[in-house]
C-alpha cells in the first residue's frame, strides 16, 4: 500500500477479527469465520479486542424496558429444563468435555459413503449387550469448517439427551440432524435435528435410550431444514463423534 | 452519575461472581439490574418487540446455563453482558427469521423512556473510550456504514444494496475506515 493512509485498507486476520465483531459477514464467510475463531485462540482474542474497542458504543442505544412477564418466562424455561442444567452441574460437564480429543476434517464424501454402508449394513456379528450405566455419557463433536462444537450428554438415569449448541448459528439454508449408530448394526436412529444457539434437554425414547452405550458412535448430517426428508436420503456427514462415558 | 455507576458496577461484578458459582438468586439481580439496557441493544437490532423478547430471553437463559463464559479479567461485566445481547440479537438476525430489512422502529409498540435507569450501568460512564473520538475522525462514508454495520446488524452485501454501490465499493469503504480506526484507537491504548 502507499503511504497515503487514506488509502490504506485493513488486512489479514485483523481485518476478519473486525468484520466479525461488527458483524458485516453473512453466509459462508460467517461461518468459515466462525469455524476459525472457535479453533484458533489468536484470532479468537483479536475478536475480543475488537469487541471491546467497539462496546461503549453501546452506550448511544437508548434503554427500553421489556413486558413486565418477561423475567417469569425466563424462571419457567430454566426451569423446565430441569435441574441437571442448574449451577455448577453443566459447568463442571463442560470443563470435562475440553478434555476429549477427537478426530476432525473427515470428508463429506467418505463419510457419506460410510454412513450408507453402516445404513444398511446387516447387523455383524453378536452385539456386546451394554451394562447397565449410571454414570453420564458425554460426546463432544466439533464440525471442520463450521462453528459448530456439538455437546452431547445424555442421562441414563432420566433416559434424557442434552444437545448444546451454543456456538452454532444457523445458515438459514440448512439443519443439522444428529443420528446414533446403534452397536448392533442396526438402522441409524435419528435423535432429532439439532437446534442452533441453544441447549436443548430430550427424553429419549425407550428404543433409543437402550442403545446410548459408552463408545457408541454419533453421526451429525448437513439435511434441508426441518430435518431430512422421509423420502431421501440422508444428507452429507459433517462430523462424527462416539459416546464416552466420563 | 459516576459514583452510581460504579456501586451498581460492582454490584453487577458481585452477581456475576456468585452466578458462576450456581447462585440462582444472582441471577434475577442481574437481570433486574440489566434488563433495560439490554433490551434496548436487542430491540435496536431486531426492530421488533416480541423478537427482542426472545432474544432478551434466550441472553439470560444462556447466561444462566453457561456462567463460566465470563472472564472478569477480560472486560467489565455490562461491557460483555452488552456484548452478548448484541451478539445474540445478531444471530437471531441472520437465522433468518427476522428479515434483515425490517429495522424499522416498530411504531405499534412504544417504549417507555427509561434512560435514567440505563444511565447507571453505562459501558464507559465517563465517555472517555477512544471510539467515540475516533469515529469522528472517519470520513462520512467510512462512518456511518461502520455505525450501520454496528447497531443495525447490517452486512456488507445488506449495506452495499441499501445506498445502490458496488459490494467491492461497499468492502473498500469500510476496510480502509477501519484501518483508520484502529490506528486511531490503538495511538491510545
Amino acid at each position: 500500500m502507499s503511504g497515503d493512509p487514506r488509502l490504506e485498507e485493513l488486512s489479514g486476520d485483523e481485518l476478519l477479527a473486525a468484520e466479525y465483531a461488527l458483524g458485516l459477514l453473512e453466509g459462508e464467510e460467517l461461518l468459515a469465520a466462525r469455524g476459525r475463531i472457535a479453533r484458533e485462540p489468536a484470532l479468537a482474542d483479536a475478536v475480543a479486542r475488537w469487541d471491546r474497542r467497539l462496546a461503549p458504543m453501546l452506550d448511544e442505544v437508548p434503554g427500553a424496558k421489556p413486558s413486565a412477564d418477561l423475567w417469569r418466562r425466563i424462571e419457567n424455561e430454566i426451569d423446565a429444563r430441569g435441574p441437571a442444567l442448574e449451577g455448577g452441574n453443566v459447568v463442571d460437564l463442560g470443563q470435562q468435555l475440553t478434555r476429549w480429543k477427537w478426530a476432525t476434517g473427515i470428508s463429506s464424501a467418505a463419510a457419506a459413503v460410510a454412513l450408507a454402508y453402516l445404513a444398511f449394513a446387516p447387523p455383524s456379528g453378536p452385539a456386546s449387550a451394554p451394562a447397565a450405566i449410571s454414570a453420564p455419557l458425554v460426546a463432544s463433536i466439533p464440525i471442520a469448517d463450521t462453528p459448530l462444537r456439538l455437546g452431547v450428554t445424555y442421562l441414563p438415569a432420566s433416559e434424557e439427551m442434552l444437545v448444546s449448541a451454543s456456538g452454532l448459528t444457523a445458515d438459514g439454508v440448512h439443519d443439522h440432524e444428529l443420528w446414533l449408530v446403534p452397536g448392533d448394526g442396526s438402522a441409524l436412529q435419528s435423535l432429532g435435528v439439532v437446534v442452533p444457539g441453544e441447549e436443548r434437554r430430550v427424553p429419549l425414547p425407550a428404543d433409543i435410550a437402550r442403545n446410548m452405550s459408552d463408545g457408541a458412535q454419533l453421526l451429525l448430517t448437513r439435511e434441508p431444514l426441518g430435518g431430512k426428508p422421509a423420502d431421501q436420503d440422508a444428507g452429507p456427514v459433517v462430523a462424527e463423534g462416539s459416546l464416552q462415558l466420563i | 452519575m459516576a459514583d452510581v455507576n460504579e456501586t451498581a458496577r460492582q454490584a453487577l461484578k458481585a452477581a456475576m461472581l456468585r452466578l458462576a458459582r450456581g447462585d440462582r438468586s444472582a441471577l434475577e439481580e442481574i437481570y433486574r439490574a440489566t434488563e433495560v439496557k439490554l433490551f434496548g441493544i436487542c430491540y435496536r437490532i431486531l426492530g421488533d418487540r416480541k423478537e427482542a423478547e426472545d432474544a432478551l430471553q434466550d441472553v439470560y437463559v444462556n447466561l444462566w446455563q453457561r456462567a463460566d463464559r465470563y472472564d472478569p479479567e477480560r472486560a467489565s461485566p455490562i461491557s460483555w453482558l452488552a456484548t452478548f445481547a448484541r451478539n445474540r440479537a445478531l444471530d437471531r438476525l441472520r437465522t433468518g427469521k427476522v428479515r434483515a430489512g425490517a429495522v424499522e422502529i416498530d411504531e405499534a409498540a412504544p417504549i417507555a423512556d427509561t434512560a435514567p435507569l440505563a444511565d447507571k450501568l453505562m459501558i464507559d460512564a465517563e465517555r472517555e473510550a477512544r471510539v467515540h473520538t475516533c469515529l469522528e475522525t472517519l470520513d462520512t462514508n467510512q462512518r456511518e456504514n461502520i455505525r450501520e454495520a454496528f447497531f443495525g446488524g447490517r452486512t456488507y452485501v445488506e449495506l452495499a444494496k441499501a445506498q445502490d454501490v458496488p459490494l467491492g465499493t461497499m468492502k473498500s469503504w469500510i476496510r480502509r475506515g477501519l484501518a483508520k480506526l484502529k490506528a486511531c484507537l490503538e495511538a491510545g491504548e
